[in-house]
């Protein structure tokens, strides 16, 4: 009885062993991260960008990267090779990349690992993933004005204003990308029925202009619903308010600067005016009955079966979404060029404090902004893997369907105007990117952050209203009158007006600080 | 010790009789019950036909005319697209089916050999283990501590562990079977096992683990369910990404386009990005797949289930 004790017991322990043991084992090789560089890599913690003298000796730092994306391409581990054979003589670096799919999942990696202390080394964040504001403010990412003087480069690149759009009380936490710093909003038309009606466009220039369009085509498409619309992607956006907070949050400036007066927009007059223009639409049957209770606007437009979209634009847009959705579109400019928070804190890359190599980590950013090779392999990938190269600076992808490496991730960091061209893009493309930055109209609430934390439950209960209430406004599918005394009145109960107090206490202070 | 349990056996078989003949329910309550039965099938299985309907849908077809449970258009592409989409869901499935298999046996084992003790008078601090569990019932350290326990404590971050780790211990499921295993494995069973000669390890080994098969069927099916059916650990802990499981995949596609199309990504890109990402057929493809194993997981512990869900209840 004894033996058989003794041999159960030592089988037991043998086996929690085993699991431990595996459990050790099977971490080196796969830990990109976190445990892992706990360890060997951080042994020399190197202070310097003279990495021209002892940089052979040394070993390479390991960078940690998170990015936002669709998903971590299949090739991702050719193009680091390729990447860290570059950066070994410039920087004596190894760069370590992790792209984490959009919403959730990307802000829970990231808050997470920020909250641990997990020495990330960059993370890519901004208004709308990785919430820029908040980390900022909680000290997770490094303040990056010592840098910024020490290293002018980027600073020389982007442009103080576009910089400093992006501070907090005058303190960089995070660089953006060089890219379009304005944003517009205006109609993508299917170009088969713009080309066989002969559409003039040119005299577009309000969102009721439109309207004969639409009614050409109700007229002699029967197949084809002249308006599409789904959720917050709707006309309404064409009036372009400068929004405090969220989508969903009421709280607006008027986009041309006219006032500082922070106004509920989703009842101001012209509004309402959109709103009976919508009604109008629908009893026509330019707006699919449905409306209300569509989901996604991209999905519908490749149906092929809508005219018109309402769009937030940018030289070539068109072309782009031409590209992506299999149908051709032409694009109709509507609004003006503004330059707002949604672009200046639109794509940010971020040092966490937590950080172990600040320094070289600014430096491997600082080349994602000058050096074109590098941008362009974390872009496109390895030339004649995954693109051909048709001319200096325009490429065409290969086998783009099944393509081991096509992560779009241009527009997040670095310098956009260093990305080769597709060979479907306009030649032109970064020049007129350039020109469309200079139209734009630097709007007052530039570097204005709305702090919530003092009335939480009215941006919660206001943001319930609102969701009951947009879709059936924006798509004109109920009667505006009434349904607009009721939602005013739901509203009001919600607490708008002191949360509008509080915006506009926030944002006089916010002015006379500047 | 055979011939008893066969005399119970036959008691209850003849009380079930007589009983079933005094109690018969009239042929109008029959129907109707049957039809609520068949109604609550209906709900629940519809939308399972609705999904392996649309992924056999043609792409324009789903476009135009919505989804309908007999497309009159059917296509293979979302199959086609998700199978030579790389190896990454048939490694997606290997690491699934690993985390599902490994996790349930080693669970299962935590599990009873925590249950097992405190459910012998014999005992002595099994009141204070009770309470050890039953404590992390209600109180839990909070999000960043558990993180940085596998992160930094056990540094298994970005292993296969991590994704078995932590649910290997389970406090209800450890109740459970501490309260099956007292109301089935009589006190005078292990009294004679002991006569008999056996030690505590083949006591529990070969003369109580046997007897509770219904138990640990149950436990083992919730356990493979609870394993195959997560997303939350490698949310949490992998970055890596080999070691994504196929629930993993699913939701990052899911939540992507969900995040996407709510209109809250604030930048030009998102409808360009939305629209490529990978068609509804082909979610729905994804879905159905994911389905496929568990589903023969059931017949397999189907005998057992319904015997072990009535554990709790007094018996003779």
């Amino acid at each position: 009885m004894l033996k058989t004790k003794r041999i159960c017991s030592l089988l037991l322990i043998l086996v929690t062993a085993l699991t431990l043991i595996l459990a050790g084992c099977s971490s080196p090789p796969t830990s990109g991260q976190g445990s892992g560089s706990g360890t060997g890599t951080t042994a020399t913690p190197t202070v310097a960008a003279d990495s021209g003298k002892t940089k052979s000796e040394e070993p390479a730092v390991k960078l940690t990267w998170y990015l936002v994306g669709n998903r971590q391409e299949p090739d991702t581990p050719k193009v680091l090779e390729e990447v860290n054979k570059y950066l070994k003589d410039k920087l004596n670096v190894t760069l370590d990349l992790y792209v984490f799919g959009w919403g959730d999942e990307y802000d829970q990696k990231v808050n997470t690992a920020l909250a641990a202390g997990e020495p990330l080394d960059i993370v890519f964040t901004a208004n709308w993933a990785a919430n820029y504001n908040v980390n900022a403010a909680s000290g997770y990412f490094t303040e990056l004005n010592g840098y910024l003087a020490k290293y002018p480069k980027i600073k020389e690149i982007l442009g103080e204003d576009f910089l400093n759009g992006s501070a907090i009380n005058g303190k960089n936490y995070a660089l953006p990308t060089n890219k379009e710093k304005v944003h517009n909003w205006g109609w993508l038309l299917k170009k088969d029925l713009v080309e066989k009606y002969k559409m003039d466009t040119s005299n577009i220039k309000t969102i009721e202009a439109i309207e004969p369009l639409l009614k050409i085509i109700k007229e002699n498409e029967p197949e084809i619903t002249p308006l599409c619309i789904a959720t917050m992607d709707a006309p309404f956006q064409l009036l372009d308010w400068d929004r405090i907070s969220d989508d969903d949050v009421p709280g607006a400036l008027y986009p041309d600067n006219r006032d500082y007066t922070i106004i509920n927009h989703f009842l101001a007059p012209e509004s309402i005016e959109h709103y009976k223009l919508m009604r109008d639409w629908m009893n026509k049957g330019y707006i699919h009955p449905d409306a209300a209770t569509m989901q996604n606007q991209v999905e519908l437009m490749k149906s092929g079966k809508y005219f018109a979209a309402s769009q937030s634009l940018k030289p070539g847009k068109d072309d782009e979404m031409t590209a992506s959705t299999g149908i051709e579109w032409v694009q109709v400019d509507v609004t003006r060029p503004v330059m707002s928070n949604r672009e200046t804190t639109g794509a940010l890359l971020a040092i966490p404090a937590a950080s172990k190599n600040p320094e070289k980590a600014f430096l491997f950013i600082e080349m994602l902004y000058t050096d074109k090779y590098l941008k362009n392999l974390l872009n496109y990938g390895i030339e004649n893997v995954h693109y051909k190269k048709l001319s200096d600076n325009v490429i065409e992808l290969i086998d783009p369907a099944n393509s081991g490496y096509n992560p779009g991730h241009g527009w997040k960091f670095g310098d956009q105007f260093k990305d080769y061209l597709m060979s479907n893009e306009d030649p032109q493309k970064w020049d007129k990117f350039l020109a469309y930055n200079d139209e734009g109209l630097v709007l007052n609430s530039l570097g204005f952050v709305f702090d919530k934390t003092n009335v939480e439950t009215q941006v919660s209960s206001c943001k319930n209203v609102v969701q009951a209430y947009y879709k059936q406004l924006f798509t004109g599918s109920v009667e505006i009158e009434p349904t607009v005394e009721q939602f005013a009145k739901e509203l009001k109960a919600a607490g708008v007006d002191e949360l509008i107090a509080e915006m506009q206490r926030q944002y006089d202070e916010w002015r006379k600080s500047k | 010790m055979g011939s008893k349990v066969n005399t119970k056996k036959k008691d209850a078989i003849s009380i079930f009789k007589r009983k079933s003949i005094g109690n018969r329910i009239s042929p109008i309550n029959n129907i109707l019950i049957n039809l609520f039965f068949i109604l609550c099938s209906i709900v629940c299985i519809a939308p399972i036909l609705l999904i392996i309907a649309i992924s056999f849908t043609d792409e324009k077809e789903l476009l135009v005319n919505g989804y309908s449970f007999f497309p009159q258009k059917y296509s293979l592409k979302a199959y086609d697209y998700v199978i030579t989409a790389g190896d990454t869901i048939w490694r997606a499935y290997g690491v699934s089916i690993l985390v599902t298999l490994l996790g349930t046996v080693l669970s299962l084992m935590v599990i009873c050999l925590y249950a097992y003790p405190l459910s012998r008078q014999s005992f002595k601090y099994k009141n204070f283990f009770s309470f050890f569990a039953y404590f992390t019932m209600i109180f839990g350290g909070g999000l960043v501590p558990w993180y940085m326990v596998y992160t930094q404590l056990i540094p298994i971050k970005n292993t296969i562990w991590v994704m078995i780790i932590p649910y290997l211990m389970n406090a209800w499921y450890m109740m459970i079977m501490r309260t099956f295993f007292k109301t089935t494995i009589h006190e005078s069973i292990i009294e004679s096992a002991k006569i008999d000669g056996a030690g505590e390890f083949r006591t529990f080994f070969v003369i109580v683990l046997p007897l509770c098969r219904a138990g640990l069927a149950t436990i083992g099916l919730f356990c493979t369910l609870g394993y195959w059916n997560d997303w939350w650990l490698p949310l949490m802990f992998v970055t890596e990404y080999k070691l994504y499981n196929i629930q993993y995949l699913m939701y990052q596609t899911l939540n992507s386009i969900q995040y996407l199309v709510s209109g809250s990504a604030q930048f030009s890109e998102s409808s360009k990005i939305l629209a490529e990402l990978p068609s509804e057929s082909a979610r729905m493809a994804i879905a159905v797949l994911s389905i496929g194993p568990i589903i023969f997981a059931y017949p397999f512990f189907q005998k057992y289930f319904v015997k072990g869900l009535t554990i709790g209840a007094v018996k003779g």
